[in-house]
């Protein structure tokens, strides 16, 4: 086995599982997170010497198509419908309704970008790598997916009533 | 509403906030067995050559996933490769099995009343490892029968990681007990060290 490989590997994999995990609980159930992030890895450890110097935007990337992939299988309709039907999962934290309306009226690659603007906390270069655009055409769209969703968040503010309503009928 | 805010209101309602942190032996886990996806399907002589490294390492997620409340046999995971030598009839052996911990995978600390349950128990060094086949000579029995040696079958090494169990070395020293010939993982077998001595001899008083 190639030794300098493994150590590489062993230095830089454990700090990818948590921000993976992360990604994954975001985007998909938590059979399908399991099994891309299985996937993620294998691929990481496969191309190990293409890993860059800051490899987590890089394994971001890797882990959104291994996502993609899983997303055609037929397993994970079931999977989705099961889990929407569960929903939120975190009683606690109610959900903010009007903000994931939004971001599913979102063209989904504005979406994308928003998600790993807040979320993964990315900066627009970083976002680059993982969507595999240069990063001043991510910069522009980020800057503009921002402003479309701050925009429809203003229209549902004034028609707080109807949320109203309609969170009252969740059971 | 500002970028920032917006970025606020975000955080606030993240899928993932309430996600806990994967336990450390878990991440330790999953990353060995990604390590030795390649290399098991390089060398493989066995029937399952034609499963794809992602079956493995598949395999290794579900074991992760059901760990928490799964029953699965190592036994029957391990399968086909390796089939153990038939041994010969061996005077005065105990034999014994490795397989994973049946119910929860949850390990206690081991302690001495719950080892006190065994029905065998010695200390022992080993004396040789044939195929899946590990042969102990005891120095102290706590529990059991004395047999002059002891046959524990374990699983392939990979599995074994899986399944934390017991690594056993050629010549290395060992505390094992067994409950229904099956041994005790979790920490209740494991290489000799005087504060699992002194369970040991807490559990089984002379």
């Amino acid at each position: 086995m190639d030794e300098s490989r493994r150590e590489r590997f062993e230095a830089v994999a454990p700090e990818l599982i948590e921000p993976l995990r992360r990604f994954l609980a975001r985007r998909t159930d938590a059979a399908t997170a399991d099994d891309v992030l299985a996937e993620t890895l294998l691929v990481c450890w496969r191309r190990v010497a293409e890993l860059p110097e800051e490899p987590l935007p890089w394994a971001y990337g890797v882990a959104r198509n291994c996502l993609r992939n899983a997303e055609r299988s037929t397993r994970r309709q079931e999977r989705v419908a099961a889990r929407l039907a569960q929903q939120p999962a975190d009683p606690s934290a109610p959900e903010d309704l009007a903000l994931h309306e939004a971001l599913a009226r979102l063209r989904p690659d504005d979406a994308e970008l928003l998600r790993l603007w807040a979320w993964e906390r990315l900066t627009p270069a970083e976002i680059a790598t993982v969507l595999d655009i240069t990063a001043n055409a991510a910069s522009i769209r980020l800057h503009r997916a921002r402003e479309k969703l701050k925009d429809m968040l203003r229209k549902t503010a004034g028609a707080a009533g109807h949320e109203g309503s309609r969170e009252g009928r969740r059971p | 509403m500002t970028d920032d805010e917006l970025q606020a209101r975000m955080r606030a309602s993240d899928p993932a906030a309430s996600l806990p942190l994967a336990a450390p032996h878990e991440v330790a886990r999953l990353l060995e067995d990604v390590m030795a996806t390649e290399l098991t399907t390089e060398s493989r002589e066995t029937g399952t050559r034609n499963r794809g490294p992602l079956t493995w390492l598949v395999a290794a997620a579900a074991v992760l996933v059901i760990a928490g409340v799964g029953i699965f046999g190592v036994r029957a995971l391990t399968g086909d490769d390796d089939p153990a030598p038939t041994a010969g009839p061996v005077p005065s052996a105990t034999h014994l099995e490795v397989s994973a911990p049946a119910g929860s995978a949850k390990c206690m600390v081991p302690n001495a009343e719950v080892l006190a349950s065994a029905d065998v128990a010695f200390d022992g060094t080993v004396t040789g490892i044939v195929g899946d086949e590990v042969t102990l000579e005891p120095t102290h029995w706590y529990a059991g029968d004395p047999t002059e040696t002891v046959v524990v079958t374990a699983p392939s090494v990979q599995m074994q990681r899986v399944a934390s169990g017991v690594s056993f070395e050629t010549g290395g020293r060992y505390l094992v007990s067994a409950t229904d010939g099956q041994v005790s993982l979790c920490g209740f077998s494991a290489p000799y060290d005087e504060g699992l001595a002194a369970i040991y001899a807490e559990a089984f008083p002379t």
